[in-house]
């Protein structure tokens, strides 16, 4: 991607309409799949398998949380809004995260009688975990300057969480039986979403074109060849190609399960947007 | 709420206690920080950072199984007391040997008259 004008500052970058506009596009999508998959893990609290487990998710989720307001900001600075009301304030339909982040945790609610998966949450966490990485990778090469900063220390802290997944999810696969078999079941369930992970949306072509990340084939494919490298040395059955679900979450076309996440995370927000926190 | 339960039914089947050993920088000593239940060493070692070390620096780490660690019943810790009598047994005695080097050497010299008149 080396033959791309390099743009190194927001004020560079808002001279080019068309530049900002694919910048834009993008950051919605890295944002919102971090801020979307941290609230789904922040509903973890205190129901995580065991006490040392519950600090450590919940930490993670704290550190995805803020990943996801480093975009916001990058946002902001591009003229998108406030960071704190684009979390907050934006109704479901400008939400770009892929639909597999917004999937409620399990059956229940947080405050109703929560029977959440926690093979869901593990194996959603590490196959997303694994396109992230590879996702950051390719952002250390684009074209914009403070996507490339901020990728490369966002990846210092996700090597660890893609650790800790790892190491859950080679315990479920050769633990007792029933583990094994909530985590096959929840190896299908992830694999009816994944898929769009790598869909960059409706913008996409205008998104490589300016360099700002790598194509989707490519990111697809070395997605899944780790991906299937590191299921085969967890001794999972690889489940083959991902598939997606009929909605969008790239388009803005989204489940109920998001608009619930939303009217739950920004309920005390959207009393007194005013407010100083 | 009923993760309450579950937590507390995982720990009391096969969940050890391991000690968590950080150490800060490539050069520091490691330094027992706290313990946490896992149901093995690596599942402890995965979990160390994010429960004690949120907040500080960190360059290594281990875990070791309390079971693994022998150490000294109460009953048994009188066997380190000893007699305060053994100074030769510390590097004390040696702290006047310059002064003892110096008055011989000027001993010598007087005697030899080779000081810095010669």
């Amino acid at each position: 991607m080396g033959e791309f004008l390099q743009i190194k500052t927001a004020q560079q970058a808002l001279k080019n309409q068309e530049y900002t506009q694919a910048a834009v596009d993008l950051l919605f999508q890295l944002a919102d799949d971090d801020f979307i998959l941290a609230y789904r893990g922040s509903e973890w609290l205190g129901l995580a398998p065991h006490i040392e487990e519950d600090v450590a998710f919940s930490s993670m989720s704290q550190d995805m949380m803020g990943h996801a307001v480093m975009y916001y900001e990058m946002l902001e600075q591009l003229g998108a809004g406030k960071a704190d009301d684009l979390a907050q304030l934006r109704e479901s339909g400008a939400f770009r995260n892929a639909i597999l982040v917004e999937r409620k945790n399990g059956l229940g609610g947080y405050n109703e009688d929560p029977h959440y998966d926690w093979a869901y949450a593990i194996v959603r966490s590490y196959v997303y975990g694994l396109y992230k990485k590879v996702r950051l990778e390719a952002l250390l090469k684009s074209s914009y300057t403070p996507l490339v900063l901020g990728s490369r220390k966002i990846l210092t802290e996700h090597r660890y969480h893609l650790m800790h997944w790892q190491v859950w999810l080679k315990q479920l696969a050769n633990s007792t039986p029933e583990a094994r078999g909530r985590l096959e079941a929840a190896i299908a369930k992830v694999w009816q979403d994944a898929g769009e992970l790598s869909d960059l949306g409706p913008n996409a072509d205008s998104i490589v074109r300016f360099g700002l990340i790598a194509d989707e084939a490519t990111l697809r494919q070395e997605w899944l060849a780790t991906t299937q490298d590191l299921f085969q040395k967890a001794g999972l059955e690889w489940p083959g190609e991902p598939g997606a679900a009929p909605e969008r979450g790239r388009a803005g076309v989204h489940t109920a399960d998001l608009a619930q996440a939303l009217a739950t995370l920004s309920e005390v927000y959207r009393i007194d947007p005013a407010a100083s926190w | 709420m009923n993760g309450m339960s579950n937590q507390t039914n995982a720990e009391n089947n096969n969940f050890s206690v391991y000690e968590v050993f950080s150490q800060k920088t490539v050069s520091a000593s490691f330094v027992h920080q706290f313990s946490l239940l896992a149901p093995n060493a690596e599942v402890a070692l995965s979990m160390a950072r994010e429960n004690f070390l949120r907040r500080e620096p960190c360059f290594n780490l281990w875990v070791v199984k309390r079971d693994d660690i022998l150490g000294l019943a109460p009953e048994e810790r009188p066997f380190l007391e000893r007699l305060d009598n053994k100074s030769y047994r510390e590097t004390r005695g040696y702290g006047d040997l310059q002064g003892r080097w110096r008055h011989h050497k000027e001993e010598f010299e007087a005697k030899h008259n080779t000081g810095s008149g010669s």
